[in-house]
């Protein structure tokens, strides 16, 4: 009854602590000790320092390198269920076994210290302190973290955010616009992401109603959220949301929608060493209903081509082409759908001034048929007189996506007061990015606009 | 042509079958120009490298079979391995970007493990091939098919293709070319080390060795090859490498004298045939007696009959006298090398009981050359194939999940 009494104390102290030594023991809780200080500096809840797993993965985040964090949080508990089954739980398994878990162990240790050493090397510049220090953080970590969560004069320069409690304090945003028969209605409440058991705000209270025919500018700083809000839409990635394309919901009835929706990703994704001619046919064939028989489809791709001015080197590989070549490509590949909603993402990136102005022109023909095309792009000003609309979107204080403004050029020019819109951009951004930071502002300002 | 497109909102597109057709003969069409015609002539060289090292003994002896079949079969997962492990990851975005323009991950995976399909079939064909052309002695009568030829390429087929399978989910597991190829290390070297091949491997690993396509294949090939039934060179060739080795060898009188008896020995019967005199002095030349002078006087007692006889009709008279029956149990010390102590039992009995008798040693069951057991093994590689094909289909669902 007393050795079992002391084997369950010896695997408890082995989980809680790493250790079941009494000298290591010591040393263990003066390290978490310690560690209490430190994320009570850092603005991470101190009690975590109590529990095992938590505190390694917390500490990486005091030191700004939370990824990290994830692995070594991973690697703790591999190593200590290694730990356990090898010595903890007393049974004798066979030599291959253990010498096979012994050497997993080994492989653990090595990749641990190396993530150990970034993230105390992050925690040194966190704490503004030399480098050297790591070496007291390897040999002798219960004085580090005594020293650095108690010493006042061992602050850091940055705290952690909780966005889960700062989430609750934001501003209410745009929500609730009436829904169109025609046209595209979006309706976001939030698009989160959960990582590592915590929930990310990446989009919030995002309304809008964009109609039939109108070609709308889609601006935004790096990181607000343009991809997401785009892939929310079009349904690629689902949000908490009500999107209607032409009175149709988009999330209920994604496989037909995604039919009607083209999306023209950033980056040419298309094989090399296909052909112009081939790349469009599998693209239609992959797009097009059965019902269009194969002499219509030629006629479709032909069409397709001449629009976008590819009909002439239609034989030629796809890795022989110019980059205006390549985005026109890629955009036909969506176009052969005839799609009523046209997304595009920084469909003119690469190209130069005429180009990109030739390409938006090809855009706004598009737009006149009756279709929805939604644009982002980084230099709007030279096309800016093809758009009738403006999404605005910025990131908050919290680094949430929010909507800052929609409505027509003229209205959004004299809502941030500027005459340009990458001034607007520049408004929106923050100090860190060159911008004037007054992203909250004006996200406040539309949101009381829109709620009257 | 749009309003036909307009108006067709509630039509059904392409399925999943249709999209299969789709994709494949993109890959056929890609195949030329996507480099991937390349594999074919390295398939070609590796399996001509391979032939050249096993090509004597493979089919022959039972260590050649089991080098020549663990050969065989890392030329086989080499090449499937290398076939697919670049293929998904490599245009993993393309993919995306596809899914989300209605193309089915199911469709596209099984587009290419028919194209995959098609690519090791023509690779077995030319390993096979060419390990004919290098000299390696195929039998001709087959197991489940009037050929063995046909056996063995089915069974380099379907280890190639399980390969080309496991490689294939690799590639839809990470995202990129370079994971993909610093993983494929680890997947050859733990192919190797369990295949059985190299190692004799201890019990604890029947579990990890039952998931290695090498294992099955090595086993698979041996089988055909009837490795039960082939000679173990290794014994006669130990004893050949010792050959000149000095022995101290005791025998008896009559044992002498029952080795001289043998009219089968090309060594004895040339001793037999000759004079008396000169017999003694040879056989005294190749047993240098510790107990010369006694050998001596055994020989002439041996030679007491007339001189113008020959050694062997002195032996055959001395066997009848009395003289043999007193001194039969006497013995001598002898100091003798291994070759000619062999040439004395006779080359050719020592060498075919060596051979038969360490091969009984070796043999097992898993070797045994039946079509139950041929079939066992095909029917591994089977589920090997269709597991990670269905594998790959599952991981590549989750492309959506990316990280951008």
């Amino acid at each position: 009854m007393e050795d079992m009494f002391i084997k369950i104390l010896t695997v408890l102290l082995e989980l809680l602590l790493g250790t079941s030594t009494w000298w290591r023991i010591i040393f263990r809780l003066l390290y978490i000790f310690g560690l209490y200080g430190v994320f009570r500096k850092c603005g991470v809840k101190p009690w975590k320092a109590f529990i095992p797993f938590v505190r390694e993965y917390e500490i990486a985040v005091c030191a700004d390198h939370e990824m990290e964090g994830r692995t070594i949080a991973v690697l703790s508990v591999l190593s200590t269920i290694i730990s356990l089954i090898t010595d903890g739980i007393g049974y004798d398994f066979p030599t291959a076994v253990t010498l096979l878990l012994g050497s997993l162990a080994v492989a653990i240790i090595i990749v641990s210290i190396i993530y150990d050493i970034r993230i105390m090397l992050g925690l040194c510049e966190v704490f503004q302190r030399r480098k050297r220090w790591l070496w007291v953080w390897i040999l002798l970590d219960p004085v580090a973290a005594v020293l650095w969560g108690w010493n006042d004069k061992f602050q850091p320069s940055m705290k952690v955010e909780d966005l889960r409690e700062d989430a609750l304090k934001i501003v209410k945003g745009t929500t609730g616009h009436t829904e169109m028969g025609e046209g595209l209605s979006v309706n976001l409440t939030e698009r989160t992401v959960t990582e590592f058991f915590h929930k990310r705000y990446l989009l919030r209270d995002i309304s809008m109603n964009i109609k039939p025919g109108h070609m709308v500018l889609l601006l935004g700083g790096s990181g607000a959220g343009k991809t997401t809000f785009l892939n929310a839409v079009n349904g690629y990635e689902k949000a908490k949301a009500k999107v209607l394309l032409n009175g149709k919901d988009v999330y209920s009835d994604y496989k037909k929608m995604q039919y009607q929706i083209g999306f023209v990703p950033q980056q040419n994704l298309m094989r090399g060493k296909d052909t112009i001619s081939h790349t469009v046919d599998d693209a239609a064939l992959l797009r097009l209903p059965t019902n269009v028989n194969p002499q219509d489809r030629k006629t479709r791709e032909g069409e397709v081509l001449d629009i976008f001015g590819l009909g002439a080197s239609k034989d030629n590989h796809v890795e022989k082409l110019s980059g205006g070549q390549l985005r026109r490509l890629s955009i036909a590949m969506e176009f052969i759908s005839n799609p009523s909603l046209f997304i595009l993402d920084e469909p003119d990136s690469g190209l130069d001034g005429v180009m990109a102005r030739e390409l938006m022109t090809q855009l706004r023909k598009i737009a006149d048929q009756g279709k929805i095309v939604i644009v982002i792009t980084h230099t709007p000003d030279r096309v800016i007189d093809l758009f009738d609309d403006v999404i605005v979107l910025a990131k908050d204080s919290h680094r949430t996506g929010r909507l800052a403004f929609f409505g027509s050029i003229d209205e959004a020019r004299s809502f941030f007061g500027r005459d340009s819109m990458e001034k607007i951009v520049m408004s929106i951004n923050s100090k860190d990015a060159g911008g004037e930071g007054r992203a909250d502002e004006f996200i406040r300002k539309y949101a009381e606009v829109c709620n009257g | 042509m749009a309003d036909k497109v307009e108006n067709t909102r509630s039509l059904r597109y392409r399925g999943r079958i249709e999209q299969v057709g789709i994709c494949f003969v993109r890959l056929i069409r890609l195949f030329v120009y996507q480099n991937d015609w390349k594999l074919l002539p390295m398939a070609v060289i590796i399996a001509g490298l391979v032939s050249l090292v096993v090509r004597n003994d493979f089919f022959v002896t039972m260590e050649g079979t089991l080098k020549g079949a663990l050969a065989l079969s890392c030329v086989a997962i080499w090449n499937g391995c290398f076939n697919s492990v670049q293929v998904i990851c490599r245009e993993r975005d393309i993919i995306k970007r596809e899914h989300r323009s209605g193309m089915h991950i199911s469709s596209y995976i099984v587009s290419h493990m028919l194209y995959q399909a098609i690519l090791c079939l023509v690779q077995s064909g030319l390993t096979v091939y060419i390990c004919i052309i290098m000299g390696i002695k195929i039998p001709a009568q087959g197991l489940l098919t009037p050929w063995m030829v046909v056996d063995i390429g089915i069974t380099v087929f379907l280890i190639s293709y399980s390969a080309d399978m496991i490689a294939l989910w690799i590639s839809c597991l990470v995202h990129n070319t370079t994971t993909a190829m610093s993983i494929m290390p680890f997947l050859l070297i733990t192919q190797l080390v369990f295949s059985g091949g190299i190692f004799t491997l201890p019990a604890w690993s029947d579990g990890i060795s039952g998931l290695m396509i090498s294992n099955y294949g090595v086993k698979c090939i041996a089988a055909q090859a009837d490795y039960n039934n082939l000679p173990m060179a290794t014994a006669w060739n130990t004893i050949m490498k010792l050959k000149d080795q000095d022995i101290t060898v005791q025998a008896s009188v009559e044992q002498i004298v029952i080795m001289l008896d043998s009219d089968e020995n090309e060594m004895v019967v040339a001793i037999r045939t000759k004079r008396i005199a000169d017999a003694s002095q040879e056989l005294l030349e190749i047993f240098a007696p510790e107990e010369a002078q006694q050998f001596t006087e055994f020989l002439n007692m041996i030679g007491a009959a007339p001189d113008n006889t020959t050694f062997g009709d002195a032996i055959d008279a001395f066997r009848e006298s009395k003289a043999y029956e007193n001194a039969k149990g006497k013995t001598f010390t002898f100091h003798v090398t291994i070759w000619k102590l062999i040439e004395l039992i006779g080359v050719e009995k020592v060498q075919d009981f060596l051979q038969v008798n360490a091969a009984v040693t070796q043999q097992k069951p898993y070797y045994e050359m039946s079509q139950q057991n041929i079939a066992n093994y095909w029917i591994h590689f089977l589920f090997f194939i269709l597991a990670f094909g269905a594998l790959s289909i599952v991981t590549l669902e989750f492309v959506d999940k990316d990280k951008r």
